[in-house]
């Protein structure tokens, strides 16, 4: 899986997801949009369950997304500060 | 499907057996399949990518976890000025960091079916702050502490845990207390009596069962302290 298909898997997930919470009615998600911390619209709940589609979603492409390993985890910044760098990180896992 | 941490002797044992003969399908995870009973995975709680293995193979099963128990544990009884290096460590990575792999690393599967029971092992030593049981009990203060917490992180998912917090039943774990220590524990429980490991699967198919749906987030001390 390329980056640029990374990036749309995972707005269509969160996207998926925020629909579901009913956190806010027709939001558009960007690449710059923050995961973590206070400006996220994500809860740490709703998190998890991106986490969880894309581990599904790895599942399909025959790979493994592993959101809680230390490669993944003790980079200097988190891969879930943004929608672009959780992309990043799941395009990296699928070609590993 | 029910995964039993320490399936193949002590407590871990008596509740796989128990299960199984309730008509549940337990998976029990030990080091040696060969001491096993039942159907069961290697696995080291102590080394998180033993762990990780076994959370692959029974997520290719593709069965629902209706409950996850982590009886693996190893005591030693000794004060802490003579508890050695090896022995501290050993406590702590195999009863408070297995747990915690363990609970990690299988919670995906409750948190996607919204639903599952976590049971986790302390002891009566913790809340007795029995003498020569330090390291011990500091190990499985941890894993009630981490329950608590952790009850509250899964909350949201519908997944309760839980803590049992067994006084001296008779496994190897006991190996090297005397009967007078035993019988001094008994007498500071609420009910002095000595439970068998019968009362604690009694108590484990309580918390797995939907009518404690109400609990979560309880340490639940055998006997009473």
């Amino acid at each position: 899986m390329n980056k640029e298909q990374a990036k749309e898997a995972v707005i269509d997930i969160i996207t998926k997801v925020l629909e579901e919470a009913e956190i806010k009615d027709e939001i558009v998600v960007t690449e710059e949009m923050h995961l973590i911390g206070g400006e996220s619209l994500l809860d740490s709940m709703n998190l998890v369950g991106v986490c969880l589609a894309l581990e599904d979603l790895a599942d399909d492409h025959g790979f493994e997304f592993d959101w809680t390993s230390e490669v993944a985890m003790s980079k200097t910044r988190s891969m879930f500060r943004s929608v672009g760098s959780l992309s990043e990180e799941f395009a990296s896992q699928s070609e590993a | 499907m029910i995964i039993i941490t320490g399936a193949s002797r002590g407590l871990g044992k008596a509740i796989s057996e128990r299960l199984e003969k309730k008509g549940e399908e337990v998976i029990g995870l030990a080091r040696s399949l060969s001491d096993l009973s039942i159907e069961g995975i290697e696995c080291d709680v102590s080394d998180h990518a033993s762990v990780k293995n076994a959370y692959r193979e029974v997520k290719r099963l593709k069965k629902p976890l209706k409950a996850f128990i982590n009886a693996a544990g190893v005591a030693s009884m000794n004060m802490a000025v003579t508890t050695d290096e090896s022995t501290v460590q050993k406590l702590i990575q195999t009863n408070l960091v297995g747990t915690i792999y363990c609970c990690q690393l299988f919670a995906p599967i409750m948190l996607r079916q919204k639903q599952g029971s976590f049971i986790n092992f302390s002891t009566i030593a913790v809340s007795l702050a029995l003498k020569g049981e330090s390291v011990y009990a500091a190990s499985k203060a941890g894993v009630e502490s981490f329950s608590r917490t952790f009850s509250r992180e899964m909350a949201d998912f519908n997944v309760r845990v839980n803590c049992i917090a067994p006084g001296p039943i008779e496994t190897d774990l006991l190996r090297g207390i005397t009967d007078a220590q035993i019988k001094k524990i008994i007498s500071q429980q609420v009910i002095p009596k000595q439970f068998q490991k019968s009362d604690v699967c009694d108590l484990v198919e309580l918390l797995i069962d939907s009518r404690a749906s109400s609990l979560s987030g309880q340490v639940l001390n055998i006997g009473g302290v």
